[in-house]
């Protein structure tokens, strides 16, 4: 049986409510860029709609002190969004999702967060950037990317990947599908092989001089954009992107109910997990509550509760922060909490800290391709064409 | 002790509350502050390496640059130059120039390009000239990407 919930705001309206007062600016501002479009009754409607549709998100997690259910919803909706939105930007300016090789010699790739991994080692040996990427001008510049990803860093640490990553809601997503899991007890230990494959990557790209999880790894081609078919090598790439979307994105996080890709295999995770040392906010678990029902450990969907940390009151270093076993825990034992602060005490406080940067990046990310992606849906509803 | 420690991650906690709006209100200026360091430059594969010279000629103007023979550590034995025409007003139908990619009075390769087909010939009159690497339309430009063996290898 549920105990009564650890947070002050839980089922208090005014409460919520007053805390939600403080994202209506943050949501108001990073939706609209500062620069709110009301030109149109399709654009008024959009804004209306992704307004509302996050302040609700956030007023929720406060009342019924639940997050995950509710950090999901926005999630989810910020992957679908984002691939409509960028791949009908990139038919729209190159005619194709492809990019072909006037776009890779005049460097106007647009940088993704991933990059970051391959291009540390060449940074330092080489005092160059190995992306055909734009330093400074441009969509998703080079500079303007490796800023977000250190701020996202510093701030959330791995919290990124259950909070920020345009690709995570995926295998979020998908691994919601099914009720129960028809793989069950798959080893814990698979989340090692992220660490390994980014030691493989980065050692690659290092010694080849090429983004090598861009060019042979990335699922998320398949949702993005992918170099033209012109050749058996292109084509090969196509077929190993599009097998690792179906398999790891798709059909594993279905069946087992985990997040297979962001769990077992992004390089970026990886390296991000290491900023999560770096980071105030952590999950703990106080194992005076904890009955040892092992519940946390067959929810977490990352490989990140396991019993050893159970025993030592804290998941793994690849906790996305996303608050899963938070919400399932029965006994109220696991909670958010800033380091150096006393356990066990202050889990509004500490919670509520977490959830306004963590949400604000949702929104940032989230917020304007939200917007933008309802526009096109009522444009495709009411002329049958997204252009 | 407790105490301080409280207060730490409390404050701890608030900056990284105003870091995430901070990261993306001041990005504009944050990224031109990091473009300013050393290492924030394309890799010379990508960019194509730094432009050596420029040659006129009736109608359009070569831009040769400086051969690319980058590797983690060193040289590469292998590597490429980039080659580029841009025409006064447009692209002519047809590219025949010879280049002396290394500067040294010596003509080092023949190259025809019908602009049109994108069809390019190579014609090595050098023995470090190895083949074509690619050859495109970029904007208003033909670029072509030429083999090479590193001589100093
Ligand atoms: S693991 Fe990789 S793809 Fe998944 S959320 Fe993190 S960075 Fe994104
Ligand atoms: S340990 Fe909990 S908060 Fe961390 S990833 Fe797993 S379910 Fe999410």
């Amino acid at each position: 049986m549920k105990t009564t919930s650890l947070y002050s705001t839980s089922g208090k309206l005014w409460k919520s409510i007053a805390l939600t007062l403080p994202m209506f600016l943050l949501t108001f501002v990073f939706i609209t860029g500062g620069k709110p479009d009301f030109s149109s009754s399709s654009a008024i409607f959009s804004f209306v709609v992704t307004f509302i549709f996050f302040n609700t998100l956030f007023f929720l997690m406060l009342y019924t002190g639940k997050t995950d259910r509710f950090r999901a919803i926005g999630f989810i909706a910020m992957a679908l969004f984002f691939a409509l939105v960028f791949i009908v930007n990139l038919v729209k300016m190159r005619g194709s999702m492809s990019f072909s090789n006037e776009n890779l010699l005049s460097c106007e790739i647009p940088f993704c967060h991933i990059v970051t991994t391959m291009i540390i080692i060449p940074i330092v040996l080489t005092k160059s950037i190995i992306f055909p990427g734009s330093i400074l001008t441009g969509f998703a510049s080079i500079a303007s990317m490796l800023v977000i990803v250190i701020g996202i860093s510093l701030a959330l640490g791995r919290g990124f990947c259950s909070w920020g990553c345009f690709y995570g809601g995926w295998d979020d997503g998908t691994s919601r599908i099914l009720r129960r899991p028809v793989i069950k007890n798959v080893n814990p230990n698979w989340r090692w092989f992220s660490f390994a494959f980014l030691l493989i990557i980065a050692l690659s790209a290092a010694i080849t001089l090429t983004p090598t999880y861009c060019s042979w790894f990335c699922p998320f081609k398949t949702v993005t954009e992918y170099e033209k078919i012109t050749n058996f090598d292109t084509l090969m790439k196509t077929i190993v992107f599009v097998s690792l979307f179906l398999s790891l994105v798709i059909i594993l996080p279905v069946l087992t109910r985990k997040r297979i890709q962001c769990g077992t295999f992004c390089p970026m995770g990886a390296l991000m997990s290491f900023t999560n040392k770096i980071n105030p906010f952590e999950v703990t678990i106080d194992k005076e509550k904890c009955n040892d029902c092992k519940k946390c450990i067959r929810t977490c969907p990352t490989f990140s509760m396991v019993e050893p940390g159970l025993s030592k009151g804290r998941p793994e270093i690849t906790c996305m922060k996303c608050g899963k076993c938070i919400d399932e825990c029965s006994q109220n034992a696991i909670s958010y909490h800033i380091r150096g602060t006393p356990s066990g005490k202050a889990f509004t406080a500490a919670r509520t800290l977490f959830l306004y940067p963590a949400f604000t990046l949702l929104v940032v990310f989230a917020g304007g391709n939200i917007q933008y992606g309802i526009v096109l849906l009522i444009r495709f509803f009411s002329t049958g064409s997204f252009m | 002790m407790k105490k301080t420690l409280s207060i730490i991650g409390y404050i701890w906690a608030v900056l990284c509350l105003l870091l995430i709006p901070i990261t993306f209100m001041g990005n504009n200026a944050f990224a031109s502050m990091l473009a300013k360091l050393p290492f924030m430059k394309v890799n010379p594969i990508y960019s194509g390496g730094e432009v050596d010279r420029t040659v006129n000629h009736a109608g359009f103007k070569t831009t040769i640059n400086k051969p690319v023979f980058e590797a983690l550590i060193g040289e590469s034995s292998k590597g490429f130059v980039q080659v580029k025409w841009t025409g006064d007003k447009m692209l002519p139908p047809i590219i025949n120039d010879t280049i002396d990619y290394d500067n040294n009075g010596i003509r080092d390769f023949i190259i025809h390009i019908d602009t049109h087909t994108g069809k390019t010939e190579l014609t090595p009159l050098d023995s470090h000239v190895l083949s074509l690497n690619i050859s495109s339309k970029v904007k208003d430009s033909w670029l072509a990407r030429i083999n090479l063996l590193n001589p100093a290898k």
